[in-house]
């Protein structure tokens, strides 16, 4: 069992959920491992949301803090430590379009990204990452564009379906409905990839 | 088979709207009532949520950024963590967050009247920090509370959400009086979670009792416990 004053190389042996149970208690040097397994998926998905690197870096932020202040909330039985923590990113990227009178596009590269790209994946762990990110994107792709476009505006750009349907002039159960059958189809694909229940 | 009554809902239709946070306010919540009552939306929300849950690995990955690094590490080194969280936020406050969809669904089995009496134990042991544990019968859910000095946190988990038109309401109740308003009241988030700080001092107190009062409190208990949990 794990009691403090253990090193780094030992907290980086530990699950996520045993982690959190010494940011429960405070301990700084736990929560830095937990960023840096999560950091990049983390403002990787910010990056997508927000377009903007310094605003993505901002939402993380905002994220991490809140999830240090609050780790006591954090309960194993209600999902992994990453959905938590992407839950919780997602959450203050919706909250940051709100507070800003316009939105980015969804899509929007600059050029500081080539140098948030890693060199080189270094761990088991990293590679798994990146082929799960690789087969999610794939089944995202093979999407009929009208149904992965509303799930992409509702997710990663927070619009609610009344807003879409305005957007692309179409009737709400038509929006309704293209992201039901976009789900359904993702399910299907993920789940014969194991990434889904 | 779907168990529904009051209005009539497309049963299905919302529920890839609800996992992606695309309905409105408004509809989210009376979405999250209809969950209440039918099992096929249940299924639905909580077969898709997991499909959303993905969603972020489709993201182009990159490195998290040196500089956010070390920003912050610095800022939760000067910030330390707070245990004293406030009560869970009302639903209707947010929109649906997809990482809570499971817990939703699976917590929305029952509304019920609740109340929840944890003995304490009086004297020079109530300032120490301890765990007590309440065995709840009568609704879903079980609750903590979280003894540090004097003060106390309940933290609830799974917890039926209270009656419309209600919230939960503590109370404090003196060895050999009735209880006294604790002045927290509070609801449970989605998953049925709540994480309540009582400001009083629990020096002196027996019991810690948790009634569902009519929004806005009442001035003495107008339901009776339910649910009892005592120091072992």
């Amino acid at each position: 069992m794990f009691r403090p004053g253990h090193n780094r190389h030992d907290l980086r042996e530990l699950a996520d959920e045993d982690l959190m149970e010494l940011v429960r208690e405070g301990d700084a040097r736990a929560f830095e491992v937990v960023f840096d397994r999560h950091g990049g998926v983390a403002f990787s998905l910010a990056y997508r949301m927000c377009g903007s690197s310094a605003r993505a870096e901002d939402v993380v932020q905002d994220a991490f803090v809140s999830l240090w202040r609050s780790g006591a909330r954090y309960d194993r039985a209600r999902g992994s430590v990453r959905s938590w923590i992407l839950s919780t990113v997602h959450n203050r990227a919706i909250d940051s379009f709100r507070r800003e009178s316009a939105r980015h596009g969804q899509d929007v590269h600059d050029e500081r990204l080539a140098e948030l790209v890693p060199a080189a994946t270094t761990t088991e762990a990293e590679v798994q990452q990146r082929d799960d990110a690789h087969r999610v994107r794939t089944a995202l792709a093979q999407l009929p564009p009208d149904q992965r476009r509303v799930i992409e505006l509702a997710y990663f750009g927070g619009f609610t379906h009344t807003q879409i349907s305005e957007m692309l002039e179409l009737p709400a159960g038509t929006v309704k409905g293209r992201m039901r059958l976009g789900l359904a189809k993702l399910r299907g694909s993920l789940s014969a990839g194991g990434l889904t229940p | 088979m779907s168990e529904r009554h009051g209005p009539v809902h497309d049963c299905g239709g919302d529920a890839a709207a609800y996992v992606l946070g695309a309905l409105e306010p408004a509809e989210a919540e009376a979405f999250r009532g209809h969950l209440l009552e039918c099992v096929v939306c249940r299924d639905e929300v909580e077969t898709l949520a997991g499909v959303v849950q993905a969603l972020p690995m489709s993201a182009p990955q990159h490195a998290a950024p040196r500089r956010l690094r070390r920003r912050l590490l610095r800022a939760i080194r000067e910030q330390p963590p707070s245990r004293a969280a406030t009560a869970g936020r009302p639903a209707s406050r947010r929109r649906l967050r997809p990482a809570t969809l499971l817990g939703a669904a699976a917590g929305a089995a029952a509304a019920v009247a609740a109340a929840v009496l944890i003995a304490l134990g009086g004297g020079p042991g109530a300032t120490l920090s301890r765990v007590i544990r309440a065995s709840v019968s009568g609704v879903s859910g079980s609750v903590q509370l979280r003894i540090s000095a004097e003060h106390g946190e309940l933290v609830a988990r799974h917890l039926s959400a209270p009656p419309p038109g209600h919230v939960y309401e503590v109370w404090l109740k003196p060895a050999g009086s009735g209880p006294r308003p604790a002045s927290v009241l509070f609801t449970v988030n989605r998953d049925g979670f709540a994480d309540v700080s009582i400001p009083a001092s629990l020096r002196g107190i027996t019991a810690v009792m948790v009634t569902p009062e009519p929004a806005g409190g009442s001035p003495v208990p107008t339901h009776a416990p339910v649910i009892v949990a005592s120091v072992a």
